[in-house]
């Protein structure tokens, strides 16, 4: 005699339960982005101040897109995704350069306007598979050429073994270790020239930008980088700005 | 004229494999899964390629939603000396007594059973005047799915406020009440956590990439006021860039 035991219902119910358990989990861990911020105190000695050089810092500028006309602040709408537009801007050292942004009375001098647009684009990669940086990432690893192509080279040696052999995991993470001690000293060498970046956002500007930029920093290896609060000179710019290119 | 006679075979299919492969994806599914906490707004972080992990416990996670609304999630140590359930109700006493202090004319106080209903939440996240009320319905017929729609902002009562009340304008001498909840936060008893969010990998900023700087910007301002000026921020991983 033959048993015969219909699985069918067996298998629904089993369907059941693993869509229920594969709708229910989060596969991916959501990753972190550490930061710093100096503190909101006043500093009493002005001495104590660390003033970044005007040759060294560049500001970035956050600001969210608007639509031009009639109805100012009407934030552009990505039609794909629905996101916020953010558009990048940046300028070399203070505002207005050296002759500053405000003359005599608090008149704006639009000759002295030094801001610049950019954007945020991945790199260009071309049929051998090179990348070629493109937006602010150009400008900013321009700037940062002397510590990046010793960071380039520590990536070489990495890749080339000369940190300790890659083949087993533990192996692998004793290498990565040296890695990034020595990544972390030529960072923070004092003899190399590297720019501090000041970031700044306009308050409609969205979230994202922020973290886009904050990314720049960690790709283009930069280790001086403060948020900051827009000031009017920043404001008077963008608007001046925009006014002189019809936006 | 003969016809020809198709043969009548049997439909019956043999299940027994196709069981034996879904009992080993449910297997898979079961042992995997960690279960998504419920929230009461969803966002979507921003793509970072930061490729930090998340810490999962010792944490005080941020959650701010896209209109400004702030809640807050305690995830302590696995341990039974630091539990969740305990510190939780530690966390509700010590930020009941910075409360207290600056509301000398309206102090709150909290008994056992509101107490036991604060350690088994979630997301937590209503003005402190009315955290007795809410954790109150923890007891009544129905209440869990009554706080979730509260938390949710889908109260029929206009009066039932959802988020941690957080101002722009903010000093050390006048704490606001999401001040109070991170510096009662770092006043427990838990050391792990403590030593934590010194170093910034304690307090988790969870925001939707599409929330506006002056937001992001206020969350951070108040943290910086109470010398939170270490913390981290919640992204997902970014393909494709270096």
């Amino acid at each position: 005699m033959q048993i015969r035991v219909d699985f069918t219902p067996m298998v629904d119910m089993n369907m059941l339960l693993i869509t229920f358990f594969m709708l229910c989990t989060t596969m991916i861990k959501s990753q972190t982005l550490t930061i710093a911020l100096p503190t909101n105190e006043k500093v009493q000695n002005e001495e104590n101040m660390s003033q970044a050089s005007a040759d060294d810092a560049i500001t970035i500028i956050i600001d969210a897109k608007k639509k031009p006309g009639p109805t100012p602040g009407t934030l552009v709408v990505d039609s794909v995704n629905g996101n916020v537009v953010n558009e990048i801007y940046y300028y070399d050292g203070k505002p207005g350069g050296d002759g500053g942004m405000f003359g005599a009375g608090g008149v704006v001098l639009s000759e002295n306007n030094n801001l610049k647009k950019s954007d945020l684009l991945s790199d260009e990669v071309n049929s051998v598979g090179d990348h070629k940086a493109q937006g602010i990432r150009k400008i900013i690893q321009d700037r940062n050429k002397d510590v990046l192509e010793k960071i380039n080279a520590l990536k070489k040696d990495l890749s080339d073994g000369k940190f300790g052999s890659l083949e087993t995991k533990a192996e692998r993470e004793e290498a990565m270790a040296k890695y990034n001690e020595a990544a972390s000293k030529v960072r923070k060498d004092e003899n190399l020239k590297k720019p501090v970046i000041i970031i700044k956002s306009t308050p409609e500007a969205s979230y994202r930008g922020l973290v886009d930029i904050l990314d720049e920093m960690q790709i283009n290896s930069i280790s001086k980088y403060q948020i900051d609060n827009l000031t009017d000179a920043d404001r008077v710019m963008l608007d001046d700005y925009r006014k002189h290119h019809n936006e | 004229m003969g016809r020809v006679k198709i043969a009548r075979k049997s439909t019956f299919i043999d299940m027994t494999a196709m069981s034996d492969v879904t009992v080993l994806l449910l297997t898979f599914f079961m042992l995997t899964s960690t279960f998504l906490s419920k929230e009461p707004t969803t966002v979507i972080t921003p793509a970072s390629v930061s490729t930090e992990k998340v810490q999962e416990t010792n944490v005080v996670q941020v959650l701010v939603s896209p209109k400004g609304q702030i809640w807050l999630t305690m995830n302590n140590d696995t341990s039974a000396q630091w539990s969740n359930a305990k510190m939780r109700v530690e966390l509700l006493d010590k930020v009941a007594e910075i409360y207290n202090e600056s509301h000398k004319n309206k102090p709150v106080s909290f008994n056992a059973q509101q107490k036991q209903a604060f350690s088994k939440l979630g997301a937590f996240g209503v003005p402190l005047s009315q955290m007795g009320e809410f954790l109150s319905l923890a007891d009544e017929p129905e209440g869990l799915t009554k706080m979730d729609q509260w938390l949710g902002g889908e109260d029929p009562n206009p009066n039932h406020k959802s988020g941690i009340p957080i101002t722009v304008e903010n000093s050390e001498d006048n704490l606001n009440e999401f001040q109070m909840w991170i510096k009662a936060a770092r006043q427990t008893d838990n050391a792990n956590l403590a030593q934590a969010m010194k170093d910034g990998a304690g307090v988790a900023i969870k925001a939707d990439q599409n929330t506006s700087f002056e937001i992001i910007h206020m969350v951070m301002d108040n943290l910086q006021t109470i010398k939170q000026n270490k913390f981290t921020l919640l992204t997902a991983l970014k393909a494709g860039d270096e």
